[in-house]
Order: structure tokens, then C-alpha cells, then sequence
């Protein structure tokens, strides 16, 4: 049952078999909720969202029409309704590109005393957890989603060259705290 | 050789250069060590990225969701048999009225009688629904069915109410 493809489960579901829509939950929930918590910066918005989320696509599966993945509508509608969120309790929320600045000044929050002290991969967990929205979203949905850089722009509706942007900044963003660290433990 | 940037490096790392830009920026972190080690860290940059993780909802998560549309379902459902069981009630109850009227005007006339019975039918059926809903009647018949209206819709709002708190739950 578990080895069924996305689109044999939708057609399920749509017989009337609505317990078989927990077999899609389980397959996304957890990544979904991964991009959600780095996007809205709290567990319990995360859950609310993402609860929202699952059931807006129950309600709405009658109108997928197998044009794109299931994954692709799927991560759309989790994205905006994040947005959603996010505006709703007057959050900033960067238009289409995120700003330079952002991520200059997450870069100057680790200084050489944290950058010293703490192990490596709980700084990159760290600013991860501390991107802008559309960066956590995209960085989430290329290395765990695993999904192409194409498939992102539809999920973003913004132009691949855009993600890609968002996407090497965000990991140069990484490449200069590991540089910055590996030089200070060169210095020490 | 071209200047080998930070976005150069990036699309190296995603093998999204041609076969001959690929060579040439390989050769060049070969060839600087500034270089190679900017490429290091970004490839450590990658590395962590992919061994991130994912975060863990409740285990009932699915449980919860599932639980939401089969109420939602059932909700939807009792909704429908509450408002097909109201107007089943005032259609029962007009066609009482109606039969009831015509009892009355039959008994009250004679069967036998032949063409005159019509007429007689139809002007003791306008009398009587001159008199029913007359100035005196259509008084009481408004309060009657008010206050019928409104009950239900004290029932009907106290079901919704209820229904609701079962849902959220």
C-alpha cells in the first residue's frame, strides 16, 4: 500500500477511500513541517499551518489535474499559505528577491568567539533556522525535498535563474562562516 | 583564464557548467590554494546542507487530520438530514392544513349534487380561506408559525453550536 504513486493514492481518495489520504500525509508531513518551521521561526505555527495546509488539499483535490507533481501543488499551496501566515501576524516578508543585507547581517551575528567555540554543523543548523522565508523554503525544498531547481520555481512562481540566485547566496552565505572559522582555528 | 567567482564555483559544484568550463575551473582550484579553499568550504557547505535533517511532527499528526474530515464529513451530513427533517415537518404540516380544509368543506356538502357541487366547492374553498386567513385569523396564524420559525431556529443554531464544538475537538 505504502509503494502506491502519489496519483494511485489521489485516485483513491477520490473513490471515497479517506483513509488512504494518511498514507500522503505521512509521506510529506515531516519535510513539509521542516520547511514550514524555517519559514515561520516556530514549532507551533509550523503544526497549525501545516495542519491548514493538509486539509486545503483534501478539500481542494478535486481541482488537481495531474498538470505538475502532486509534490509541486503540494509545496504551493504550503508555501503561500506560509506567506499567509506570516503576513497575517505582521511579519516581514521579502518580495521577489530577499535582500542582501539579510544575510550580511546573519553572517556578522557569529563572531570569532561562537565561531571558536561552537561545533560547525550546529552554526550552519543555526543559520539555517535564522534564513528569510523564501531562502529557508528553498533551501529545504533542494536538499531534503531533494526537488529540482525547475520544480522550485513553480512551487515560488519565479524564474529559475532567480532560485538559483537565492540558492547560491544562501550557501555562500555557509561557505563564508566555514571560512571565516577554519581561518580563525588557522590563527589559533 | 576567466575569473573563477563565487556563482562559478557554485554551478561547479552542481555540475551545471559545460565539459570545457568544467575542466578549466578544475584546473584552477588545482592550481590556487586561495581557491581550493573557498571550494572546500562551500563543498563543506553542501555536505552539511544535505545531512540537515528532517524535523519530526506528533505522532498523532496524521490521527488528527484524518479525525478533522471524517467530523467535517459527518457534519456536513447531520446538516443535511436536520434541514431535509425541518421542511419534511412543514410540509407535513401545510399538507395537514390543506387536508383538513378540504375535509371540512366536503363533509359540509352534499355528494350527490352534480355541476352546482364545483362551483359550490370552489366558492365555500374561497370562504373559507377568506375567513382563515381573515383579519382575526391571519393574526393568530402568523404568530402560530413565528413562533414555530423561531423555535426551530433556536434548535437549529443550538445543534449548529454543538456540532461545531464536536468538530474543533
Amino acid at each position: 500500500m505504502k509503494n502506491l504513486t502519489d496519483v494511485e493514492i489521489i485516485e483513491s481518495i477520490k473513490k471515497g477511500n479517506t483513509a488512504d489520504y494518511s498514507i500522503l500525509i505521512d509521506r510529506y508531513k515531516n519535510k513539509s513541517f521542516s520547511m514550514l518551521k524555517r519559514m515561520l521561526k516556530n514549532d507551533f505555527d509550523a503544526e497549525e499551518v501545516l495542519m491548514d495546509c493538509f486539509l486545503k488539499v483534501y478539500n481542494n483535490l478535486s481541482s488537481f489535474k495531474y498538470e505538475s507533481k502532486f509534490g509541486t501543488w503540494f509545496y504551493r499551496i504550503v508555501y503561500n499559505t506560509a506567506l499567509t501566515k506570516l503576513s497575517s501576524v505582521k511579519r516581514k516578508i521579502e518580495n521577489e528577491m530577499s535582500s542582501v543585507d539579510d544575510l550580511l547581517h546573519l553572517k556578522s551575528d557569529y563572531n570569532a568567539d561562537v565561531l571558536v567555540n561552537e561545533d560547525i554543523s550546529e552554526i550552519i543548523k543555526k543559520v539555517v533556522n535564522q534564513l528569510p522565508p523564501k531562502n529557508a523554503a528553498i533551501i529545504t525544498m533542494f536538499y531534503l525535498e531533494e526537488m529540482s531547481t525547475e520544480e522550485i520555481s513553480q512551487v515560488l512562481e519565479i524564474s529559475v535563474a532567480n532560485v538559483k540566485v537565492i540558492l547560491y547566496r544562501s550557501r555562500n552565505l555557509l561557505k563564508d562562516i566555514i571560512e571565516k572559522k577554519n581561518l580563525l582555528q588557522g590563527i589559533i | 583564464m576567466k575569473n573563477i567567482n563565487d556563482e562559478l564555483l557554485n554551478k561547479y559544484l552542481d555540475e551545471e557548467l559545460n565539459p570545457e568550463e568544467m575542466d578549466e575551473v578544475k584546473a584552477a582550484i588545482k592550481n590556487s590554494v586561495e581557491l581550493k579553499k573557498k571550494y572546500e568550504a562551500l563543498l563543506t557547505a553542501d555536505n552539511l546542507l544535505k545531512s540537515i535533517g528532517t524535523d519530526i511532527v506528533p505522532s498523532d499528526f496524521s490521527k488528527k487530520i484524518i479525525n478533522k474530515i471524517r467530523n467535517k464529513k459527518l457534519l456536513a451530513q447531520q446538516q443535511k438530514y436536520f434541514l431535509f427533517t425541518v421542511l419534511s415537518f412543514f410540509g407535513l404540516l401545510v399538507l395537514g392544513i390543506t387536508g383538513y380544509v378540504f375535509y371540512e368543506i366536503i363533509s359540509s356538502v352534499q355528494v350527490n349534487e352534480s355541476s352546482e357541487v364545483i362551483t359550490t366547492y370552489s366558492k365555500t374553498v374561497g370562504d373559507y380561506f377568506s375567513s382563515l386567513f381573515g383579519k382575526k385569523n391571519l393574526s393568530i396564524l402568523g404568530s402560530v408559525l413565528s413562533f414555530i420559525m423561531l423555535a426551530s431556529g433556536y434548535f437549529l443554531y443550538e445543534y449548529q453550536k454543538h456540532s461545531k464544538k464536536n468538530f474543533s475537538h
